[in-house]
């Protein structure tokens, strides 16, 4: 058997089992790069302006919080909607404090948590659909690091969810439809479908199996469309196909 | 009898969909074997390896003496830049303010800091040595540091950073860079030798090339790969197509 035989017939065979992935990767490789990553984040969704602290109203000072809770690493004295407040961790716990007169506000509320998501949306129009406590089992979406946590779901373009972390009253992280879509485009691009990482047996398998299958036809494309060899070869086929059509009728 | 009439591929001749994919096969190709290639690269590579971090050091943290703080609004009162976050976080063991003035949405968005010692009230400035003694704080490799150098992004090492950056260097047998924010002084991150050689696998796999459009931006939005991923997905899809069309016609048996 030519070499162009053999490699029109390993071609086919190969393709047969490792096609469909190969047309797999190229959907969700497509997906993935026609699609902007900023957008996908849902950077677009967050309004980037914050309050400026007004060192007037902040009447506990950073000596205080730290005399009343000595555990407490990773101060932050910031803004929460108008009011200055401290985030700190006790543990593995965030805190959130009134700077005003230092009284724990953490663990936020399901209104509280609803004014947040509202204020730091972009359109200022979007309707809540729905606020759910997640304090276990988190969605695939969602790190349990960021636990217990808010999801706000506005009524929009898309179905953009907020999380806010129930503990420091912050945006944490953010999704959309078309992010949902992107996790499951790289999870099908990877061959892992469930932690999404690249080092899986089954995506090496795939990878070599196709990359020699894409060998053989790099030959059938040399042999094809080369000058020279096109010819004799596009007889053999047409002879070929010939055949085949005789021995059908 | 019956079933002579099966709707073909109606809209595109099998012919039309075949020559495609012979035409297309001698676009992507190469591209096609580069993403192979590297792909098979990013499943066998060490990944810890790969994230640089061989001679990173955890910081260690110092208890802070909250009687010592001075006082916010002594500080506040010297600034005229608006502030929008105070922070109480440590620099080489010691406590600073660090004044929040603009910040992105991430760390490595556009930002802009002021640093203020919380015992004394001064100011730091990050320069050159105290980034050196901020990178050597984080370095537990063997090396001694060879360059200082203030950079501004694009920075090769780390695409994504958009501040102005510390690179120190320390002479390692892989070439270790320590890059530390020059308004915060935080610790943007390592690089070396191991990282780099990984980074010129995704700069082939994202088609990130320094030469064309924008030049590398660490992502892969570009336009080179989405035409070619475009091609691509036409010439998988023949493909696809034309296998589908051999099981109907029975072309696959064994012989």
């Amino acid at each position: 058997m030519s070499l162009h035989r053999k490699s029109r017939k390993y071609h086919k065979w190969l393709m047969l089992f490792v096609g469909a992935q190969l047309l797999v990767w190229s959907i969700t490789g497509a997906y993935m790069v026609v699609m902007d990553i900023h957008y996908i984040h849902g950077d677009s969704l967050v309004k980037t302006e914050k309050q400026i602290i007004d060192s007037e109203d902040v009447k506990y000072s950073f000596q205080q919080l730290l005399s009343d809770h000595s555990e407490a690493k990773d101060v932050e004295l910031g803004m929460l909607l108008n009011q200055p407040v401290y985030r700190f961790n006790d543990g593995k716990q965030k805190v959130l404090l009134s700077a005003f007169d230092g009284r724990k506000l953490s663990p936020i509320d399901e209104t509280l948590a609803i004014s947040i998501a509202q204020n730091k949306y972009t359109n200022t129009k979007a309707l809540v659909t729905q606020a759910q406590l997640i304090t276990v089992n988190p969605p695939r979406e969602l790190s349990d690091r960021h636990l217990p946590v808010w999801r706000i779901d506005f009524d929009d373009f898309a179905t953009p969810s907020f999380y806010i972390s129930a503990n420091s009253g912050q945006l944490v992280t953010k999704r959309h439809s078309y992010w949902r879509v992107f996790d499951w485009m790289f999870a099908f691009h990877v061959m892992d479908y469930i932690d999404e990482e690249a080092d899986n047996k089954l995506l090496l398998f795939f990878t070599v199996l196709a990359f020699i299958a894409s060998i053989f036809g790099l030959v059938l494309t040399y042999n094809r469309l080369m000058p020279q060899q096109s010819k004799r070869n596009r007889n053999f086929d047409s002879k070929l196909n010939k055949e085949v059509v005789d021995e059908k009728a | 009898m019956k079933k002579r009439n099966i709707p073909k591929l109606s809209l595109i001749k099998l012919s039309t969909i075949k020559k495609l994919h012979k035409w297309l096969s001698l676009v992507v190709f190469i591209q096609l074997f580069i993403w192979l290639g590297t792909g098979l690269f990013f499943n066998l590579m060490d990944h810890d390896k790969a994230r640089g971090n061989q001679n990173k050091e955890a910081i260690i943290f110092q208890k802070i003496e909250h009687k010592r703080l001075v006082n916010l609004d002594r500080i506040m009162k010297n600034f005229s830049k608006p502030v929008t976050e105070i922070a109480l976080i440590q620099r080489l063991g010691k406590p600073y303010y660090l004044l929040t003035h603009e910040e992105g949405l991430y760390s490595h968005f556009k930002s802009d800091y002021s640093l203020i010692d919380a015992y004394v009230g001064d100011e730091l400035i990050i320069d050159d040595s105290v980034a050196s003694e901020l990178a050597r704080a984080s370095y537990k490799g063997q090396g001694d540091i060879s360059g200082v150098v203030k950079i501004k992004p694009p920075i090769t090492d780390m695409l994504k950073e958009r501040n102005i950056a510390w690179q120190v260097n320390f002479s390692d047998q892989l070439n270790t860079s320590v890059y530390i924010d020059a308004s915060s002084g935080r610790l943007i991150g390592h690089s070396n030798d191991d990282k780099r050689f990984v980074d010129l696998f995704f700069m082939l796999h994202f088609m990130d090339y320094p030469f064309l459009g924008q030049g590398s931006v660490g992502g892969f939005n570009n336009g080179q790969i989405i035409f070619f991923a475009l091609l691509t997905l036409i010439f998988c899809l023949t493909g696809f197509i034309w296998v589908i069309e051999l099981l109907r016609k029975g072309r696959y048996k064994f012989s």
